[in-house]
């Protein structure tokens, strides 16, 4: 398959050539110039000069330097320290490397040594360093919404429960999923010192039917360990395992090992009823209803079995799957008992459970079953519940049906939240006790069982927080703090079963820190058989559009709302940002007479959302996508009221009607952005032209003459490549670019003006037919180009080339023509259009002193009027070159990474010096597979990709 | 008639004065060469450097592992004072701040403006010695900036002396600053 006979798009506007496109794309700024008069002009010319000259005059103020009275060993000004810790971004609990400078945590990494996550970090981890330095983060307790002391607060709290213990009543902790082992045995012991507690596990986005099915068919109440490294074959049934299903950043690893184009490469099919990350990474995606999920898997179970019975199938994926039995792996994101009952059966009749599906060393993320919570709202709205201590949820929001959670609520005399901030539920409670972010608290996790990890603190409380569990113990009477009750567990509980060789448990304990890991002994697989009934069919669903509700990669369930830059993290699909929408495919928008941005009402008997449309190729007929996350309205100035809450419709999601209400909106997408112009820009090809033909897809290239004299090829030549088969579009890089260079956030209005900052993207291209087009993620970013368009086109040299082949771009000379950004072929220049630093409109990072402290000191803030880009993290090129010099000794390829490369789960991303011939990077150059995005521009470029091989 | 030819003088010569005075002054805009600030204590480099010949590296430790020096902690100035001089008004000053755990404010002397990039590790391991850049601080009772700290400055002794090539380059003439990228605007800009 060439690509050249392959119509690539990023949008359907791009697909049909719609006029007002076709306007846009031909014209030089997309956007109205402002016209100024030759008087305007002089005078702003005069105002500048005098201006200048006046600013010059100025004395530099008094600066002051202000050292350490007692400095701390490990403390060096302006050098970095590393701690291992573990993420609490979501239930994953991701083993992590906080960046430490100068005593605050400026970047977060994915910890190497972690035996499941293998370094990578996804988005949300990333950024949840931001989180800390968030100022909507309440700095005190709360008693009756006053700031109170810990002591009042410790007083009266201890007075309340006594009271209920002595009247007989029930405690309730309302929590989410606990993969602490530490803190589930303070629960309990919690729970037995009161009289009549209970812990209840809550998931606003629970896997309770995966949990309940498991129970029913083997026995084990738990989220089996799903071993994609270990399958050959993944069939997926709504399950966004890439995106956001469980455990994205585990299972990307595990995914993308076995995906490198050879014999045994990994086969993937995707069932689904929205575009999802991981069904635009599918080799056979099927666009399914949500209703049909049970149906598919009933078919295909019956197909097996007939298969197995010897009677053959005409079904490609059920053969596929009999062919790959022991080493395939059916997976199914439904909360649906049936559905996860016929899934169990399939990879039970495969031969998958104890290979593919682990259940013996089973998965602790998703703990909540959902029945619980219900019995628990019905309990306290009959005013059963005397005290109710809710820690890190709320359901005052992500709860379905949240009116009446907060009526029962109300019911309850002694309320307590240990949320980190004034949320839905917690500006409801009696007592807000803040919860101090994992960044400054104690802590583990047992993400599966046997791979432990542990959380220090990387810096003291900023404010008057302290941890939930410290909180627990001094409600208990324990006169002992949360560190050492961690240490003890792990003296007690861990320290036995370890393996390894430690001369005490002091010297276990620290090696355990310091790595942040611990691997235990694996338990040995028992045999298990399927048993129970499989349903013999399904219900049909009510006529009418159905709803199918999924998690985005940046909010999540939307605990994460309050953090703008994962607000204005691009939808690896849609593009999107700062919003969620009602997906609707082509041909149902258009037989609505609907376009996008069509502000539209989703209704039901039941629920009624007025949504903004818009149009997903890809998506089920019948199938209205809605993402979950959104419509917050007390999380803090930056995620309030952005987009829709979709919870309500959570239980009743089928017969929707979409009706119009005759306002439109734009969406602030960065799709059609950037626009490539039809050009080949992505190679891709076939399993099996691949294999006779390693340059299959990728066999044309231009050899051009060039008028510029060739660099010297001495000393170092920095290049990249980046694997397109490998990368699954995760976002991951987006967030550790942001972190790294200090990228400003600009906020919707600014999206919309094609003003986002950041300075590498993903851009996403669909091609064949809209109803289910195949796609392609690619990361772009400065390519470093040889002979460099904006080098020629700028007139005061603020962007030159350097001597290891870098463009080098230098903000302090930027006058801010933009010449360079309107000559760059690959749009990825980025201008300030404002002082985003110091500007009260753009009041998200950087405006506040709190949110200062994320910055990068290594990295200059922009000013307004400057040109911006990828600079291949000089910074880390520079620190790495300068280590090596220090030790005297070469460097080594693999030693400076980039913050691209390092974040990718998915280990996309080469750096290294094309000049060193057994670099990765150099070898890579070699393939077969690489190419530079527009050869025949003959700018040549140091970053190259490899082309897509698809496995159809 | 003479007098309109002095006045006529007098106006050339002040014209003249000005815009000498504006060139020569334009010259130093933003650098603050000469720079001598009052200190909260009046610690003396001549008598610890100079006179007692302690080497810089003691009390500037972070130059040798990061791109700050770093002002020493009032801790490493007790490794001595804990036993000489305790009762000098100046020592006393060290003493009550520690007793008061109120860090000293000391006033920068050396400032790069935030957009440069300076490591010092990088120029001590190069046996840069540093008086080169600060001058003969050993003779200085109060610290002064001795150096304009321009960027012109910078650049000019790193064309006159090259850079040291990394371990790999050893082959390469080590005047060849330009080969192994001395003169990057991104080496110090980024």
């Amino acid at each position: 398959m060439n690509s050249d006979d392959k119509k690539y798009w990023k949008g359907l506007e791009e697909l049909r050539e719609e006029p007002q496109f076709l306007e846009v794309r031909s014209k030089e700024f997309p956007e109205e110039i402002s016209q100024t008069t030759r008087r305007n002009f002089l005078k702003l010319m005069g105002f500048s000069f005098t201006g200048a000259a006046l600013a010059a005059c100025a004395r530099m103020p008094v600066e002051k330097a202000i050292p350490f009275l007692i400095k701390p060993e490990e403390v060096v000004p302006g050098v970095a320290n590393w701690y291992a810790t573990t993420c609490a971004g979501c239930t994953a609990s991701c083993g992590l490397l906080a960046k430490v400078r100068d005593g605050r945590p400026i970047k977060i990494e994915g910890n190497a040594e972690s035996p499941l996550f293998q370094g990578g970090a996804c988005a949300v981890g990333q950024a949840t360093v931001l989180s800390l330095y968030d100022d909507e983060r309440l700095k005190k307790p709360l008693w009756l919404g006053n700031a109170a002391s810990w002591e009042e607060i410790d007083q009266s709290i201890g007075k309340e429960l006594k009271d209920i213990v002595n009247r007989g009543g029930k405690i309730v902790i309302l929590s989410g999923t606990i993969v602490s082992p530490t803190t589930r045995a303070l629960l309990n012991e919690w729970c037995q010192t009161f009289t009549n507690a209970r812990h209840v596990v809550y998931d606003a986005v629970s896997a309770s039917a995966i949990l309940s099915a498991n129970e029913k068919s083997f026995g084990v109440k738990a989220l089996p360990h799903y071993r994609f490294d270990l399958a050959k074959l993944v069939v997926g049934l709504n399950a966004d395992f890439l995106g956001t299903w469980i455990s994205p950043v585990e299972f990307t690893r595990a995914y993308t090992q076995h995906r490198m184009p050879s014999h045994d490469m990994t086969r993937h099919i995707q069932f689904e009823s929205g575009m999802s990350l991981t069904g635009s990474n599918a080799d056979r995606r099927i666009p399914i209803n949500p209703s049909e999920e049970g149906p598919t898997a009933l078919t295909l179970l019956k197909e097996i079995s007939n298969l197995k019975s010897g009677a053959g199938s005409s079904n490609e994926t059920a053969q596929d799957l009999w062919k790959h039995r022991g080493e395939s792996l059916v997976v199914s994101g439904s909360n649906h008992v049936d559905v996860q009952i016929v899934v169990n059966a399939m990879n039970a009749l495969l031969g998958n459970i104890g290979k593919t599906v682990d259940l013996d060393n089973v998965s602790l993320q998703k703990q909540g079953v959902d029945d619980e919570m219900n019995r628990l709202v019905d309990e306290m709205n009959r005013g059963e519940i005397q005290g109710l201590i809710l820690y890190g949820v709320n359901p005052a929001y992500d709860f379905p049906d949240s009116d009446r959670f907060i009526s029962g609520l109300k019911k309850v005399p002694c309320s307590v939240s240990f949320s980190d901030r004034l949320d839905e539920t917690s500006s409801l409670v009696q007592a807000v006790c803040p919860d101090a972010h994992f960044l400054e608290s104690w802590n583990d996790a047992e993400p599966v069982q046997g791979a432990l990890s542990l959380t220090q603190p990387v810096l003291r409380p900023l404010f008057a927080t302290r941890s939930a569990q410290e909180s627990l113990l001094t409600w208990m009477g324990k006169n002992v703090d949360y560190y050492t009750y961690l240490r003890d567990y792990w003296r007690e509980k861990i320290y036995p079963l370890s393996t390894g060789l430690y001369l005490t448990f002091d010297n276990f304990w620290d090696l355990s820190v310091q790595n942040g890991v611990l691997s235990l002994p694996a338990q040995t697989p028992t045999e298990r058989n399927f048993s129970g009934s499989v349903p013999i069919a399904f219900q049909n669903p009510p006529k009418g559009l159905e709803v199918h509700l999924y998690e985005k990669i940046g909010l999540r369930d939307g605990r994460h709302a309050n953090n703008p830059w994962l607000q204005e993290l691009p939808d690896p699909v849609t593009k999107i940002t700062w919003d969620n929408y009602a997906a609707l495919s082509p041909k149902t928008a258009s037989a609505l007479g609907l376009e996008e941005g069509d502000v539209v009402l989703v209704k039901n008997d039941y629920v009624s959302l007025e949504l903004p449309v818009q149009i997903q190729p890809g998506q089920a007929a019948l199938t209205v996508s809605v993402a979950l996350g959104y419509g917050r309205t007390h999380c803090g100035k930056a995620g309030n009221n952005v987009g829709v809450n979709a919870y309500p419709l959570i239980p009743h999601p089928t017969g929707f009607r979409v009706e119009k209400t005759g306002r439109k909106v734009a969406l602030a997408a960065t799709q059609t952005h950037h626009s490539m112009e039809g050009r080949p820009i992505v190679k891709e090809t076939i399993l099996a032209e691949y294999i006779n033909n390693p340059s299959a897809g990728n066999e044309e290239h231009e050899k051009l003459l060039t008028l510029w004299e060739e660099w010297p090829k001495e000393g170092r030549a920095w290049g990249m490549s980046i694997d397109l088969n490998a990368c699954t579009g995760c976002s991951a890089c987006i967030i550790s670019c942001q972190a790294e260079n200090n990228v400003p956030v600009v906020g919707k209005d600014e999206v919309t003006r094609r003003r986002e900052m950041h300075w590498i993207r993903l851009d996403r291209y669909y091609s064949g037919p809209e109803e289910n087009p195949e796609t392609v993620h690619q990361p772009m970013m400065c390519q470093h180009c040889g002979n460099a368009p904006c080098e020629t086109v700028c007139p005061v040299l603020a962007t030159v080339h350097s001597t290891d082949g870098l463009n080098q771009q230098v903000y302090n000379r930027c006058v801010g023509t933009r010449y360079c950004a309107n000559n760059c072929p690959y749009k990825v220049r980025r201008f300030n259009w404002f002082d985003y630093a110091h500007n009260d409109q753009f009041d998200y990072t950087m405006n506040s002193e709190l949110g200062t402290m994320v910055l990068n000191p290594d990295i200059v803030v922009r000013s307004r009027g400057v040109m911006e880009k990828c600079s291949l993290c000089i910074q880390r090129i520079q620190e790495g070159k300068l280590q090596a010099k220090r030790e005297g000794r070469p460097l080594k390829d693999g030693e400076i990474r980039v913050a691209c490369e390092q974040s990718c789960p998915a280990q996309a991303i080469t750096f290294g010096d094309l000049n060193e011939k057994e670099s990765r990077v150099a070898q890579q150059n070699h393939d077969g597979r690489f190419y530079h995005v527009l050869e025949e521009l003959n700018v040549r470029p140091v970053v190259g990709y490899l082309t897509k091989v698809r496995n159809k | 008639m003479l007098r309109k030819v002095f006045i006529g003088t007098a106006l050339l010569a002040t014209i003249i004065l000005i815009i000498s005075l504006i060139i020569q002054e334009s010259r130093r805009v933003g650098s603050n060469q000469g720079y001598e600030p009052d200190q909260p204590i009046a610690y003396s480099h001549k008598v610890h450097a100079g006179d007692n010949k302690i080497p810089c590296l003691y009390c500037h430790f972070g130059a040798e592992q990061g791109r700050h020096a770093g002002i020493p902690p009032a801790n490493v100035c007790m490794n001595c004072h804990s036993k000489i001089k305790k009762d000098s008004p100046e020592i006393v000053k060290l003493r009550e701040a520690i007793d008061k755990n109120q860090p000293i404010d000391w006033i920068k002397v050396h400032r790069l403006p935030d957009f440069a990039y300076f490591n010092h590790s990088q120029h001590v391991t190069a046996n840069v010695p540093c008086q080169e850049c600060h001058g003969p601080v050993e003779t200085m009772t109060r610290m002064r900036q001795d150096q304009p700290l321009t960027m012109g400055w910078c650049i000019s002794c790193h064309r006159e002396r090259g850079i040291m090539p990394p371990e790999e380059h050893q082959d390469l003439n080590r005047d060849k600053t330009k080969a192994i990228g001395g003169m990057d605007c991104a080496k110090c800009h980024y």
